[in-house]
């Protein structure tokens, strides 16, 4: 297991170079899923003590739209996709070619498409990670959730808290034509996912 | 135990995962809970409260820092409520939190846990529970204040409550 209150920048730098090229797939997916409007990039793979994720991550007051896939296993992780309310709707009304969504509820068919983009989005990671660390990773279906995003985030963090004080996350973001988008995808990998992908990547050095 | 920082402005202090803070009036202190769990702990008299954000039921021999397991939890703001002149005969809990916020599927439901340890550690303490919000499947906001030893409870999309 690594030990994530000690963990050397370089381990963080060889996570960062795993979690890239699983967002360079994903990103790939969600171009062809946007008809080329979205792509993804990589913001960070960074530990952060547990007490101080919700300020770090800015999620502390913000009432969020998102959607939360899990990896059962021990090698598993939780992978949430997260917008504002402007932006949550925004991308439903383009999949769906129809005007914003207005009213306080929304519609299935508004969170339908937010969930299947998070099931996009999350099996693009999940087939280059298994690529990667040669495990199968079976993930839930996508959850839709309208809630406070620390909220969510700390159900999201309770397998690495019952281990460590500190915390990996891998947060991505979203442009649309180089414009940056209030989305992203925050990734929390078990200490068992963390420990395959760093023996991947040394067995294919 | 080492001296804690009282928070002593009406400005709203966050209590992250894991943390406990101490307050007096007119003092606020807030932390955003799904599954965890809030902990304050009030006395009438001092004007004097502790808010913990407590994570996970028990410690089993794991050291962290006190706030984020129940069981080290309650007897450590215990401890700082004391030092600071507070008997503990006079406290009184308000709780909330332990939700389960990705359904029955979701994963490591912690929240019934939770609820389950800080009742019976808050018990056999001798504090009495005063009020309670606890359970469900949505987010919290909550908020200590000092001035009223009340605690004001904020969900998504609904009407807020002071328990």
């Amino acid at each position: 297991m690594i030990e994530a209150a000690t963990a050397p920048p370089d381990r963080l730098d060889l996570l960062h170079q795993l979690f890239a090229s699983a967002t360079h797939d994903a990103s790939v997916a969600m171009c062809r899923w946007t008809d080329g409007l979205i792509t993804l990039s990589l913001d960070e793979v960074r530990e952060i003590p547990l007490e101080e994720v919700s300020m770090e991550l800015n999620l502390g007051d913000d009432l969020l739209t998102m959607v939360v896939l899990s990896l059962k296993g021990e090698i598993g992780g939780e992978m949430v996709l997260t917008f504002d309310e402007a932006n949550g709707r925004h991308l439903a009304a383009s999949l769906l070619h129809r005007a914003v969504g207005t009213s306080d509820e929304w519609t299935e068919l508004e969170k339908s498409a937010l969930t299947e983009t998070g099931n996009i989005l999350g099996c693009a990671y999940m087939n280059a990670l298994t690529r990667l660390i040669q495990a199968e990773l079976v993930p839930s279906p996508p959850y839709f959730i309208q809630d406070f995003g620390a909220s969510v985030l700390q159900q999201a963090l309770m397998a690495q808290a019952l281990t460590c004080d500190r915390v990996l996350i891998c947060r991505t973001g979203f442009h649309r034509q180089g414009e940056e988008l209030n989305w992203r995808v925050i990734f929390v990998p078990t200490d068992a996912m963390r420990q395959a992908m760093e023996d991947a990547f040394h067995c294919t050095r | 135990m080492a001296g804690c920082t009282i928070v002593e402005t009406a400005e709203q202090q966050s209590v992250g995962m894991g943390q406990i803070l101490v307050a007096r009036r007119p003092g606020r202190l807030t932390a955003v809970l799904g599954s965890c769990f809030g902990v304050s702990l009030f006395h009438p008299r001092l004007w004097l409260g502790s808010l913990a954000h407590v994570v996970l039921p028990e410690s089993a021999g794991r050291s962290s820092t006190p706030g984020k397991f129940a069981d080290t939890a309650i007897p450590h703001m215990i401890t700082q409520l004391e030092e600071l002149g507070a008997n503990r005969s006079g406290l009184v809990a308000r709780i909330a939190g332990g939700a389960c916020m990705f359904g029955a599927g979701g994963p490591l439901q912690i929240g019934d846990a939770n609820v389950e340890a800080v009742g019976r550690l808050l018990g056999q303490s001798g504090i009495r529970i005063v009020s309670r919000h606890v359970g469900g499947t949505k987010g919290r906001r909550i908020t200590l204040d000092c001035a009223t030893g009340n605690v004001l409870v904020q969900i998504a999309g609904c009407t807020s409550i002071t328990i």
